[in-house]
């Protein structure tokens, strides 16, 4: 069975910008925390929308946090 | 476990045990005892509405205590992932819906009553509300 299509590092990017929470990148996009952890574990691919919010707190490029493997 | 994910359990739960103890009366209504012997009086209707209240205050009490814990949360509109859940649990349950409602009207050839074509009516509405919470439940677990 194939994986999941989009993967991302937002647990890693959480880690390297100050231990960031789940609720504190939640609150910052406008999901729930459940919705920034599913994501994390590639149960949820984002919408572009959020997607693009989260490269932005993040403060770096989309392809950066997520990428897709087609 | 998140404040949607045990509102949706409540609500499950509550259908489930609410329209078991309403369609076990109403079989031995409709059907009879198996032994043949007269089923007493139950009025129907009356219990109905008992149920009906029963589960609107438990849903209330419930979602007031569950809110106590969680009010942010229970405040917040439904995110993209929440209403994708919705939509997606909403599909099979219509299908669902949709052939039950062709299965009752088939009733009407059995020469069933309109007491048998409501209650076949509303067990079919039941399963589809159980089938879109219980997908719900489904995808809030596996992701969607």
């Amino acid at each position: 069975m194939r994986g999941p299509l989009i993967t991302n590092h937002i647990r890693q990017l959480r880690s390297d910008h100050n231990d960031m929470t789940q609720q504190e990148l939640a609150d910052s996009v406008g999901v729930t925390r459940q919705t920034i952890n599913a994501i994390e574990l590639e149960k949820y691919s984002p919408s572009l929308e959020v997607a693009f919010k989260i490269a932005a707190v993040f403060k770096m490029p989309l392809e950066k946090v997520f990428q897709y493997r087609g | 476990m998140s404040f949607r994910e045990k509102s949706t359990w409540v609500t499950f739960v509550l259908l489930l045990v609410m329209f078991v103890i309403y369609f076990s009366k109403a079989f031995f209504v409709l059907h009879g005892h198996s032994d043949g012997s007269p089923v007493p009086g139950v009025s129907l209707f009356g219990l109905f509405w008992l149920l009906v209240a029963g589960f609107v205050v438990v849903e209330i009490v419930v979602h007031i205590l569950l809110a106590s814990f969680s009010p942010k949360e229970a405040n917040a509109p439904l995110d993209e992932r929440e209403k994708l859940i919705a939509m997606k649990s909403t599909q099979p349950a219509f299908y669902v819906l949709l052939v039950g409602a062709f299965l009752s009207i088939g009733t009407i050839h059995l020469r069933t009553d309109a007491f048998h074509l409501a209650h076949s009516v509303l067990f079919i509405i039941w399963i589809a509300e159980l089938v879109r919470y219980g997908m719900q439940l489904f995808y809030f677990r596996r992701g969607v």
